[in-house]
């Protein structure tokens, strides 16, 4: 009993002092994420392998956007995919015409952006499954323009090595190179996963919280509804797009043709089955959702990623809307009650002797 | 006394029924004015039209300060700035937040910093943080909240829910507060604690209180005053004895509610 009594403290004291310094844990995720390109050099995972790991990082940063979005502010999009590729593509873009990486990158954050933004415009009008199909359709139209469009170059856009802050040329063809492009999209899902938490963890994302739970209330704690939707379709937007550009960064060639609803449907997904609101467990989603299929189903029974999805989605709706980020909270829950369940028995018997 | 708020011939119509028919008081300055009347009286909608959910009534709201103010002007919003808040009939908090997260919802004007530095957790964005955290503190501790202020809104007795959304309403430093049948639900224990709530935060922070309730028992011991209104109709303000005797009161209640 005195064992139980120290760890039920240990663990206790464990979350606060991440709660209160969340900075530790980001990091150690960081450093374990770290750890993959190593295995990689020591060929424990192959090459295909770093690629598919570096795109559960890649897509994990559009799918903490959609977290935003459908976890906290209660409302949906299936136009993501489009925004990805739009950051993806747009990046590419603006690096034919010259621009060093980081600019292309800026500009291509700010145009997306604001088009995101636009597409807010539409909850203000249109709620649930309404919305649903006006983003579906905004989806549709990014993917038909860059699959037509000859900006963006037909099949794909090649980017080629990229140049980053003017004096370090990484190619993703170079295999040490490729391992140090990785801790670099590494890196940058550790900035944004604090991003994340700095936006959700404060005003703004009380203020999503209160407008999806109860509209009424957060109008009368004076949050704007419409500022707050803008908001929250502008963080998504942002989020989709820096991902795209993680993408063009690692792949350095950018198809036209794969921004599609399935991807969207994927990171819905990842949000769905990870869980809402939580920071880790939409990785723990994309690595379930995309990771899983790809790294070891596929080999034994080819390319069943979308029933694998599908059936989980099902499973987790039906039968633990938490997602799997709150397994651990809930197991811990359980214990507890086993605990007090079985020292009370143990207080009976001792009363009845 | 001081007029805090004055409600001057305000009208409302739902297609062809009069929720509210030319209904007109005044509400001073530190007192709280009950507001009763048999259901669908139109009591709710007089709050919703006074907090400008509802914009289409006719008549005004004047709030009363420095510089007169007509209500109708303020968005939605901004009443909270004017200095009214308000709770509603079925709580509504935000159940996955903590109770203190909740007090910070009803402080969201108050945070001074913007979006960039919160996201970049600069010095100023953290010293808000901290200022309203303490001020939470305070209205915490008024309302003997503190011991749970970390555990999640959902799964909390509905006396404590009840408390929690009165709490809220004081982190805006209202001048005005309007509760909506806080109340309702709570067994006698409770409504005694929310009774001396109610005149603590009264005495303490010196607040106005605008107060729906159906409990009798709690507006003949709270409220300095009681509005009865019936069927959108304005009856009588007066003190509850007064109000207790009146005889249109009386008839509005009839066979309803012996001891009203």
């Amino acid at each position: 009993m005195k064992l139980f009594m120290r760890m039920d403290e240990v663990l206790g004291k464990l979350g606060a002092f991440f709660r209160k310094v969340p900075y530790i844990g980001y990091s150690a995720f960081f450093i374990l994420l770290l750890l993959i390109p190593y295995y990689h050099s020591t060929d424990v995972i192959s090459s295909g392998q770093l690629g598919i790991f570096a795109y559960i990082v890649i897509i994990t940063v559009a799918a903490l956007g959609l977290n935003i979005l459908l976890g906290y502010s209660g409302l949906i999009s299936l136009g993501t995919a489009g925004f990805v590729g739009a950051g993806a593509l747009g990046v590419g873009v603006f690096l034919e015409l010259g621009l060093p990486f980081e600019l292309a990158a800026i500009a291509t954050l700010i145009v997306s952006t604001l088009i995101g933004a636009l597409i807010g415009l539409f909850s203000l009008k249109v709620e649930g499954i309404y919305l649903a199909i006006a983003t579906l359709f905004v989806g549709e139209i990014l993917r038909q323009i860059f699959t037509t469009v000859p900006i963006f170059g037909g099949q794909s856009i090649m980017i080629g090595s990229v140049t980053l802050l003017g004096q370090f040329e990484l190619s993703t063809f170079d295999q040490a190179q490729r391992r140090i492009l990785f801790v670099v999209i590494a890196f940058l899902l550790l900035i944004m996963m604090i991003a994340m938490h700095h936006i959700v963890k404060s005003k703004t994302g009380r203020a999503l919280l209160a407008m999806s739970r109860s509209s009424s209330a957060a109008q009368a704690m004076g949050i704007s509804l419409m500022k707050y939707r803008l908001m929250a379709f502008s963080l998504a937007t942002f989020f989709a797009t820096f991902s795209g550009i993680m993408y063009a960064l690692y792949n350095q060639s950018v198809p036209t043709t794969q921004w599609t609803l399935d991807l969207s449907l994927f990171i819905i997904a990842m949000v769905v089955v990870g869980g809402y609101k939580s920071i880790y467990g939409t990785f723990i989603g994309a690595f379930i959702i995309y990771g899983i299929p790809n790294l070891y189903l596929k080999e034994l029974f080819g390319d069943v990623s979308f029933i694998f999805s599908g059936v989980l989605i099902i499973l987790v709706i039906l039968f633990y809307q938490n997602g799997v980020a709150y397994l651990a909270t809930d197991i811990r829950l359980l214990y507890y009650k086993l605990k007090r369940h079985i020292l009370g028995g143990a207080r009976g018997k001792a009363t009845d002797d | 006394m001081e007029k805090l708020l004055t409600i001057d011939h305000v009208s409302m119509t739902f297609g062809g029924l009069k929720a509210l028919d030319d209904i007109s008081f005044d509400i001073h300055q530190g007192e709280i004015v009950g507001l009763i009347g048999p259901n669908g009286a139109g009591k709710t909608t007089l709050f919703n039209c006074l907090t400008q959910f509802y914009k289409d009534y006719e008549g005004t709201f004047t709030l009363h300060g420095d510089t007169p103010v007509d209500l109708r002007d303020l968005k939605v919003t901004e009443v909270i700035d004017a200095g009214l808040a308000r709770t509603f009939q079925n709580i509504e908090l935000i159940p996955d937040l903590s109770i203190l997260d909740n007090l910070l919802i009803g402080a969201h004007r108050s945070f001074k910093d913007s979006f960039a530095e919160e996201l970049l957790k600069f010095p100023r964005a953290l010293k808000e943080e901290k200022r309203l955290k303490e001020k939470a503190d305070r209205v915490l501790d008024i309302l003997g909240l503190q011991a749970i202020k970390d555990l999640y809104v959902k799964g909390q007795p509905y006396g404590i829910l009840k408390r929690v959304e009165i709490a809220r309403t004081l982190m805006s430093d209202p001048k005005l507060i309007i509760l909506d049948e806080p109340a309702a639900g709570l067994n006698d224990v409770e409504t005694d604690q929310l009774e001396q709530i109610i005149q603590l935060i009264q005495k303490e922070l010196h607040v106005t209180l605008l107060i729906i309730e159906h409990d009798m028992g709690f507006v003949m011991n709270v409220c300095d005053r009681v509005c009865a209104i019936n069927f959108g109709q304005f009856i009588a303000i007066d003190t509850p004895q007064k109000i207790q005797q009146n005889p249109a009161v009386q008839e509005a209640y009839l066979g309803r509610d012996d001891d009203a």
